[in-house]
């Protein structure tokens, strides 16, 4: 092939692309779907649930303050801290439950696999961005918030290429 | 200046026609690392690849923490291909714990591991074409890196940085619908890889920049001891997946693609026909995988390895990557060792640049498939 050929071949294969859909994703505006509710965890037979590793979820009502995650943080990033819940909100006997600093967390979602009781799962948000250092570490009142996504575009593969729909 | 100097210590002979360059330690590629380049007008006399800037103690942290805990931090090196860099570790894990994987768990990690493959090598691509100043060779490798990421965060629930592979399967099985929606975008992607044939590898400007630069023989890429794409492009036919197959390797059908160049050029083509190559085991894989069972081997917590020690090796993307791992009979491993394709792929540059152009030594440089943070780990 002579030089001149490859570089029209070149050219051409570049100009093709003009009819091809744009295939970035407006962020603010659209935001990528996962499946599931997010990365959850089965004890029972110790095989998790597929879904995004995002900000986690607490259920107080099956928090018994064990400490696992918090053990299983410990060689990993640190970011979980056992604290004091207030008197009123007490559900369980040590009355402590798990606070997790975002600023440290490494999203690997090992404490979900170390809770044996249901009680910690890991949802879809993942816009956890704040102004101070205390603003990313959440209480075990602030995790027990489901939070609210909207999150709808999917890849989508038409003959004039791939784009989020 | 004579003599003062204390003991022991001479000055250094300049000579006047010799200038030394520093390229790096600010990023000249991706990580941090230098090159001591001694350049003669515009040719290369002499270089000294200085790495060793991102050195995190991965080895000796591996010390500290139980088999489970060491899954995050193991997989940093490269986050890009970070289910390949904790295949070894986990192989070998599996053998000191005695534990047989389950049929299906295997599937996916070759399925993901593949995946992996081909999103570490778009990366790099993207950046090779930059560094030839080809900047459509970075816009689009870098977009369509994104079908494959998407797989993998349906798959594991984070987009680089998975921590999917355990010790006994993989973490979580595959969601539903994924067989259909993964065999689609693989099937896109690698109608869009070979549209890269005439912007990049049949480009006449690329080949006048790329052959005949960096030539490395085949006994000195056997000598130098280099692995992976380096080797492959130096005429052997080396592929740890067809030689020392691992998981079920050795029911997929694929073929090793080896060039005789050696130069850089064909480093460079290397990495995009195994691409092509992963495309076809993963579509094979998703044919063959048992439909439904089991993905992961219920472990105790705090398990105890065996008084032994294992070594393993993968083909990771950027070649042999190898982990050894002595057991002492505790949870934690007594010592662990990674012997990684960088490093090993790194000592070649001195040879190859040797008498080049300084023009040449970004592609060159890039050509070799080193990654900067795996080299140091």
């Amino acid at each position: 092939m002579g030089t001149a050929t490859g570089i029209i071949r070149a050219l051409n294969s570049g100009i093709k692309h003009l009819a091809v859909k744009r295939f970035t994703l407006r962020y603010p505006e659209e935001k990528l779907k996962f499946v599931g509710d997010g990365y959850q965890f089965d004890p029972s037979t110790g095989v998790g649930i597929a879904g995004l590793k995002g900000r986690h979820m607490l259920f107080h009502d099956h928090c018994t303050g064990c400490q696992l995650c918090s053990i299983a943080c410990e060689g990993v990033a640190e970011a979980i801290a056992m604290v004091k819940v207030p008197e009123d909100q007490k559900q369980n006997k040590k009355s402590i439950m798990p606070q997790i600093d975002y600023g440290k967390c490494v999203f690997c979602g090992l404490c979900v696999d170390a809770c044996p009781f249901y009680a910690l799962y890991m949802t879809n948000d993942y816009e956890l961005s704040s102004f101070s250092k205390e603003g990313l570490i959440y209480t075990p009142a602030q995790l027990q918030v489901k939070p609210f996504v909207s999150q709808d575009s999917e890849i989508q593969i038409t003959d004039r290429g791939a784009s989020h729909g | 200046m004579t003599a003062e100097l204390p003991p022991g210590l001479a000055l250094q002979k300049v000579d006047e026609r010799i200038m030394t360059l520093n390229v790096g330690p600010q990023h000249p590629g991706s990580g941090h690392m230098r090159l001591i380049v001694q350049i003669d007008g515009d040719y290369i006399v002499a270089c000294d690849p200085d790495p060793g800037y991102v050195h995190r103690g991965e080895e000796k942290m591996a010390e500290y923490r139980n088999y489970i805990l060491n899954i995050p931090h193991l997989e940093r090196p490269v986050i890009h291909d970070s289910c390949n860099v904790l295949y070894p570790y986990v192989l070998g894990v599996e053998e000191l714990l005695g534990i047989e994987v389950p049929e299906r768990a295997k599937y996916v990690r070759v399925i993901a591991s593949e995946l992996n493959r081909c999103i570490y090598t778009m990366y790099w691509l993207a950046i090779y074409g930059i560094f030839l100043g080809h900047s459509t060779m970075f816009m689009w490798p870098a977009g369509d890196r994104e079908l494959l990421i998407d797989l993998m965060e349906k798959m594991t629930g984070a987009r680089v940085t998975h921590a999917y592979f355990v010790p006994g399967g993989v973490r979580n099985d595959l969601p539903p619908n994924f067989e259909d929606v993964c065999l689609r975008q693989v099937n896109y992607f690698e109608k869009r890889i070979k549209e890269y044939a005439d912007i990049f590898y049949d480009n006449p400007i690329l080949i006048s920049r790329t052959r005949d630069t960096g030539v490395l023989s085949r006994q000195d890429a056997i000598r130098l001891g280099t692995t992976g794409s380096v080797l492959r492009a130096s005429g052997v036919d080396f592929d740890l997946r067809k030689k020392e197959p691992y998981d079920v390797y050795d029911e997929l059908d694929f073929k090793t693609n080896v060039l005789k160049e050696g130069d850089s050029y064909a480093r460079s083509k290397i990495p995009w026909l195994d691409m092509l190559e992963s495309c076809q085991i993963i579509r094979q894989a998703l044919k063959k995988m048992p439909k439904s069972g089991s993905v992961r081997v219920k472990l105790k917590p705090n398990p105890k390895g065996k008084l032994d020690s294992v070594y393993k090796r993968v083909e990771s993307g950027r070649g042999s990557l190898g982990c050894y791992i002595v057991s002492d009979g505790k949870p934690e491993p007594y010592r662990l060792k990674m012997s990684v394709g960088s490093f090993r792929n790194l000592i070649a540059l001195p040879y190859l640049l040797k008498g080049e152009k300084l023009g040449n030594m970004p592609s060159v440089y890039w050509s070799l498939n080193y990654w900067p943070v795996e080299a140091d780990r």
